[in-house]
């Protein structure tokens, strides 16, 4: 049915003013005078620092050093003669990244589609471009080229493995992704006795490896801990509110950096001298325990927000309160805290990059060292430690797009 | 062979809630007492058998080490406990500076975020998610490495002839005391000038609420306080001959031009400032953008109706009530930021973390990371001491 107004003619259409470019300039350039005038000055502003900046970054920037560092910045000091004697190492972390892009092909086979897909293609696409950097065979064989070139198939091999075999579903995916986290640790630490599996010290770890398996490894681990120390400090019990109180706040009171040095110096003494312990090991549980303690406080923010109702319905409809908390609080609660719980992650990833206090070379360090051992690189710093910015920010910003979409298709704010 | 039956109040002990929760709790604690019991008994072995120093002892001893940059006055003769306080204010003074310029350019950034210029508000989107997604420690080096790249002291920039940029840092004109008792007394009135300005503002508040018109609380009050300032400023100076502060200009001095007078930051300090300001303004600008959109629309209209001018508005009606929502979060990036404060060792600064891993090297180290510990546990709990009563007070009349 057509509009029809009160006087019997047909309503007129806007003013041409206000639709269109024109309209859409004169809404969010020119709405004001004031707005006028900011958008002129930010423009000029603006403009010429976006001119200087990728005239410097075309014309002006020495960008040879991230070319010279290489695969360091990847894998750190993983594959020298000294970590890894005798052979070539390069293949294990590759064959870790191969297994990875199987379990985001796997993803994409359940998903069919959508989010899963665009991440895998996306990750398989970039991994198997860098067979074509431009470096000679001597630095660059062809067995890594081919290595990073099988990760497009790979990522088939996982969708046709979730779409054809019993794996393909959401819960086995998880489990698989749990054992190739466990496989990629062995295969990095390698088994002795095994050729071309020679053990190699964890000490040698390095680059965004390290930063990635410590990042990984503490998200699983602080997630499941933060929920408890939140459910403890919540708990009625006064003993163990008061144990998950002082954990949380001595852990948020006292800066991580700290906490690792302290891992370094005072950790060691108290375990008897012959205890098996190394300083990578315990840096991963300390900064797993820094990063729980604030999960804790973002997930009982979010268990605080629920209507007390939703856990009175629960039990009135008789369920027992184990089943009141993980069935009906918890799901809701973290649902209500996912850009705090995200951001928690952003946080411990770029955390990691704290490891240089107990001497790992992660890739922040390992750029600095380079940068200290050679003098003559020192005018290229800014390209370098602008470079890794971008490497994080692609990480991070990753992560939270990531977030956005889940909270969207969870419904938050609309349910 | 059937089992006793065990009850309490009538139910099988396990399965009575009570008994079960009881049981946990001690079993738990008995658990961590006896785990940190090990822990210390450890610890204290090892200090027995392997010879590892302990004790308190070291305090009054000279530290016999340089700090690179301090507020206070400090000699290598100095005692560790000294130097430890040196390092502790050196802390507290990164920290306090970069929180009122955090917090200054957070909220602008945070405002330019919602501003319906959309070039504006793009700008600020694009710094808000490049600065809060890069770690703190690469922003720190990139920009350390710039002051570094500065020119030396002789060929650095002079601005206006009063600010010296080099790679030693950056001098700027600063207050310096000419005589510490009229200094003093200045500071004494000053403090005293504060509390009249509130109580002024209470006053006309309570006034304006009772009567309906008053002059601006805000205009009288802030007069108030500068015009006690000024007098007092004048009287001292005419008393004593000398007013409380000159101010102290920066000048080369000698053959390698090094900058004197005034007030110098060290190019880390430079770098860290820089570094801990950029960064945490990106978190507390989406901080002051949730504060200010969390108000409803029809708060805002309600008060044009009611004919109230823009920035009455904003200071009498936005503002209290985003305020409620961004003060908590706030307070506790100000603890981030001195909590990020521990990253200056990296370039180069002496802050507390950096001067106490230097100590444990001629100190007993676990001594020292109970000084350490207490400090910064010491620091948060004053934030957040400050937090929980601000939160207490807005909730008084909740509705």
């Amino acid at each position: 049915m057509a509009e029809v107004s009160p006087l019997g003619n047909p309503p007129l259409p806007p003013p041409r003013l206000e639709r269109g470019i024109v309209g859409w300039v004169r809404a969010n350039l020119f709405a004001t005078r004031f707005s006028g005038a900011l958008t002129v000055a930010s423009t000029l502003v603006f403009g010429a620092a976006a001119i200087f900046g990728i005239n410097w970054m075309l014309f002006n920037a020495d960008w040879s050093v991230i070319a010279t560092l290489g695969g360091q910045m990847v894998i750190g000091q993983y594959n020298t003669e000294a970590a890894c004697p005798g052979q070539n190492c390069f293949w294990r972390p590759q064959a870790s990244l191969l297994m990875v892009t199987g379990i985001l092909g796997m993803a994409w086979g359940v998903a069919g589609g959508g989010l899963p897909k665009r991440i895998g293609i996306g990750v398989a696409v970039v991994l198997a471009a860098f067979a074509l950097l431009p470096y000679s065979f001597e630095r660059m064989g062809m067995d890594v080229r081919l290595l990073l070139a099988a990760n497009i198939p790979a990522l088939g091999i996982g969708w046709a493995v979730a779409r054809y075999t019993p794996l393909g579903t959401s819960p086995r995916i998880a489990l698989s992704a749990v054992v190739v986290f466990a496989v990629t640790l062995l295969l990095l630490r390698g088994i002795p006795g095994i050729p071309g599996l020679q053990p190699v010290s964890v000490l040698n770890w390095g680059g965004l490896t390290l930063n990635l398996l410590l990042a990984v490894g503490g998200i699983a681990f602080s997630f499941p801990i933060g929920i408890a120390l939140a459910l403890g400090r919540r708990s009625h019990l006064p003993v163990v509110k008061l144990l998950c109180v002082v954990f949380i706040e001595v852990f948020r009171g006292v800066p991580l950096i700290t906490l690792l040095f302290m891992s370094q110096v005072l950790v060691p003494l108290a375990f008897p001298e012959n205890f098996p312990q190394n300083s990578l090991f315990r840096a991963a549980i300390i900064i797993t325990l820094f990063s729980s303690a604030y999960m804790a406080e973002n997930i009982r923010g979010g268990l605080q927000a629920l209507h007390p109702g939703q856990a009175e319905a629960a039990r009135a409809l008789g369920l027992p309160s184990w089943q009141t908390t993980l069935l009906i609080s918890l799901p809701q609660a973290i649902r209500n805290v996912i850009p705090a719980i995200v951001g928690q992650f952003i946080a411990l990833f770029k955390d990691t990059s704290l490891v240089y206090i107990i001497g790992m070379l992660d890739v922040v360090e390992i750029s600095r060292a380079f940068i200290q051992g050679n003098p003559e690189y020192l005018v290229s710093t800014k390209e370098l430690f602008l470079f890794l910015g971008l490497v994080f920010w692609v990480f991070t910003y990753g992560m939270s797009y990531v977030s956005r979409r889940v909270e969207e298709n969870m419904g938050v704010g609309r349910r | 062979m059937k089992l006793p039956n065990l009850t309490y109040k009538g139910v099988p002990v396990w399965r009575h809630a009570q008994v079960l929760q009881w049981t946990a709790q001690i079993v738990s604690g008995i658990l961590v007492v006896v785990l940190v019991t090990w822990f210390f008994a450890n610890i204290a072995n090892a200090i027995h058998d392997r010879n590892i120093p302990f004790g308190f002892g070291f305090l009054s001893r000279e530290y016999q080490t340089p700090i690179g940059w301090h507020l206070l006055p400090y000699e290598s003769s100095d005692t560790f406990l000294y130097a430890f306080l040196v390092a502790v204010t050196n802390t507290l003074f990164v920290s306090l500076v970069g929180v009122v310029l955090a917090t200054l350019l957070g909220t602008f950034i945070g405002v330019a975020r919602l501003s319906g210029n959309w070039i504006v508000s793009k700008v600020a989107l694009v710094y808000i998610e490049f600065f809060r997604n890069v770690p703190l420690l690469v922003q720190l080096f990139f920009w350390f490495y710039i002051v570094l790249a500065l020119p030396p002291v002789r060929e650095g920039y002079v601005l206006v002839d009063r600010l010296y940029l080099n790679n030693a840092g950056l001098s700027i004109p600063w207050l310096a005391v000419s005589s510490a008792g009229s200094a003093l007394v200045w500071i004494g009135l000053v403090i005293a000038a504060i509390v009249a300005g509130l109580l002024v503002h209470r006053w006309l508040v309570l006034r304006e609420i009772r009567i309906g018109s008053a002059p601006d609380p805000l205009l009288v009050g802030a007069a108030t306080f500068f015009v006690i300032g000024a007098v007092g400023w004048i009287v001292i100076a005419f008393s004593s001959g000398t007013a409380p502060f000159t101010i102290s200009i920066p000048s080369p001095q000698g053959a390698f031009g090094r900058i004197s007078d005034g007030f110098t930051m060290s190019g880390g300090l430079m770098a860290l400032m820089i570094g801990l300001v950029m960064y945490t303004a990106s978190f507390i600008a989406e901080i002051v953008r949730a504060g200010i959109q969390s108000v409803s629309r029809g708060q805002i209209e309600a008060a044009r109706a009611l004919g109230l001018s823009n920035a009455r508005t904003l200071r009498q009606v936005t503002l209290p009530q985003a305020m409620k929502v961004i003060i908590p979060p706030l307070i506790s990036q100000f603890l981030n930021l001195t909590k990020n404060s521990s990253l200056a060792g990296a370039i180069g600064f002496s802050d507390l973390t950096n001067v106490a891993k230097t100590m444990t090297q001629t100190a007993p180290a676990v001594s020292i990371f109970l000084l350490i510990m207490a400090a910064y546990l010491a620091m948060s709990l004053t934030y957040s001491l400050i937090g929980n009563l601000y939160n207490r007070r807005i909730n008084v009349g909740r509705r």
